[in-house]
């Protein structure tokens, strides 16, 4: 089955799609306490942690944008829905392994369910933005008809990501290992708690440009500093590998399927 | 290598329903593959590394809609194996396998179900993740949760279900699907004495009512109840393909010659 047909196998699914991102918000918030709540506490304390050290101890007014906690909030959800998703991605068809040995749905879909459900949850946690920009009297700029974009490469991306990981992991089960560090190494190296215009050589910055995420942050600060925006080559950029990713995942998942479900 | 895929077969009422042609899957005789992490994501296929073996190979068969079949096999034959690709959960190495229309899979019955759901919960997810659309469900649902015994459950998270309640509910909710082809993988082996007797009796009118039965068991007396056509495997290959009654001697003499 080519490419194309694989798309429209999982598209002629997407009842069920849904149906599965709904099974995991519930499962999510089932048993917990304080449920929702959750989703919007993680990102708060980091978003405050990250404030603390390098608003308040070490006084770098130079870094990012002001007010620098708006700025980071912005970064650090979007960098939540990418973590999240590539975590769970890598994993999605060994705990998924009983449904996926037992349903004869599009495989596909145990990788899209989870960039879907976390995107809802990203979605979830939108407010949180919107409410410091109320705390900081920040009104949003035209940009912010710009979010839809950003979702959408962001889910392509994970997408792409999500396919390549699923697959190669139940293969290689030490993958998880690495990916567990790749992400901690990321999130450094990716524009969130700074921006790309803090990067000193232009040599350097053009380097950063190829993270598909820098192009993706931009587009989501757009909304807040619009002034601060890196400009569309960035995101062209961004757009590019994030398709190019995708294609790349869908395709190796598409022809290690066989032997994936030997394995599971 | 021919095409190896699953996809629908179209036709008149009488041409087969399932079709399997020079059907072949190869396994790994240890468990892990030779990694080769950069084949894998450069060229998106790993070579073959020694030591596999074929689980199947050269199975051909073709199943008229209504028939009832029985494998028949010692443990470790492939039969199994050759139900998982029927219905679509495996793909084969070499030759093609293909039904018309869907297939209700007995098969890991309470793969479906999440422990943290409450079981009302657990059937609407189960039943829409085989395909049954929202106006189906409504209207199945208090037959499925009748036929189960469960009635008094129903908001009670699935995990604190007994392993015999929770095998109900997937055999309750499986069995309700509208699909033409049933495959059964040794699951009326459970459940209590009463319990079994109501699962073969559903099972009987599932036949009855046209659909295609495809039956794993190592019971000479379910075979013999419910089906009329007999695929004996050993080592993988197909070696008889006829009247149930047959095939099970056959196998019965080739048991007794090996011990």
């Amino acid at each position: 089955m080519s490419l194309l047909d694989r798309a429209r196998a999982v598209h002629a699914h997407r009842r069920v799609l849904w149906l599965l991102v709904r099974r995991d918000l519930k499962v999510r918030y089932a048993g917990s306490v304080l449920g929702y709540l959750w989703t919007v506490l993680d990102p708060l304390m980091m978003t405050g942690v990250y404030w603390f050290v390098f608003a308040v101890v070490f006084h770098r007014r130079g870094v990012g944008e002001q007010p620098y906690i708006v700025f980071l909030v912005l970064g650090l959800l979007s960098w939540q829905w990418f973590s999240a998703t590539v975590t769970d991605t890598s994993r999605a068809l060994t705990s998924e392994a009983r449904l996926v040995r037992s349903t004869r749905l599009p495989r596909e879909i145990w990788v899209i369910k989870v960039v879907g459900s976390k995107g809802v949850e990203f979605l979830f946690s939108l407010p949180v933005v919107a409410l410091f920009m109320v705390i900081y009297r920040i009104a949003p700029s035209w940009e912010i008809v710009l979010l839809p974009l950003a979702i959408v490469l962001q889910a392509i991306l994970l997408t792409g990501i999500g396919l390549l990981l699923a697959a190669t992991t139940v293969l290689v089960r030490d993958l998880q290992r690495v990916v567990r560090i790749g992400l901690r190494v990321g999130f450094y190296m990716s524009p969130i708690i700074y921006s790309i215009s803090d990067i000193p050589h232009h040599a350097l910055r053009r380097l950063f440009a190829l993270n598909p995420m820098t192009g993706i942050v931009e587009l989501y600060r757009s909304l807040a500093f619009p002034d601060a925006f890196a400009g569309w080559g960035v995101v062209g950029v961004s757009a590019a590998i994030c398709v190019a990713v995708l294609l790349w995942g869908a395709s190796v998942f598409r022809r290690l399927e066989s032997p994936v479900l030997k394995e599971l | 290598m021919a095409a190896a895929q699953v996809s629908p077969l179209s036709g008149s009422d009488d041409s087969p329903v399932i079709q399997a042609d020079g059907l072949g899957i190869e396994f790994l005789r240890n468990r892990r593959y030779r990694l080769s992490l950069r084949e894998m994501l450069l060229q998106g296929r790993m070579t073959t590394p020694k030591g596999s073996f074929w689980a199947l190979r050269d199975v051909s068969f073709a199943v008229r809609p209504g028939e009832a079949v029985g494998l028949v096999g010692a443990n470790g034959q492939g039969k199994s194996t050759l139900l998982k690709l029927i219905a679509g959960v495996l793909v084969p190495d070499e030759g093609t396998v293909r039904v018309r229309g869907g297939v209700a899979p007995l098969i890991e019955l309470t793969g479906g179900f999440v422990g943290d759901l409450t079981a009302r919960d657990n059937i609407w997810l189960t039943a829409g993740l085989h395909g049954l659309t929202k106006a189906q469900i409504e209207e199945r649902f208090d037959e499925i949760v009748a036929f189960a015994e469960v009635g008094d459950f129903l908001d009670t998270p699935f995990r604190h279900f007994s392993s015999g309640m929770q095998v109900r509910l997937g055999f309750s909710v499986v069995t309700t699907l509208d699909e033409p082809v049933v495959l059964v993988d040794e699951v009326l082996a459970v459940g209590d004495q009463r319990f079994r007797e109501k699962c073969y009796t559903r099972m009987e009118q599932l036949v009855s009512g046209g659909r295609t039965l495809f039956l794993v068991s190592h019971s000479e007396k379910d075979l013999k109840r419910f089906c009329t056509r007999g695929l004996y495997l050993q080592g993988g290959r197909l070696v008889k393909d006829g009247p149930i009654d047959d095939v099970v001697t056959q196998y019965n003499d080739d048991q007794k010659k090996k011990s």
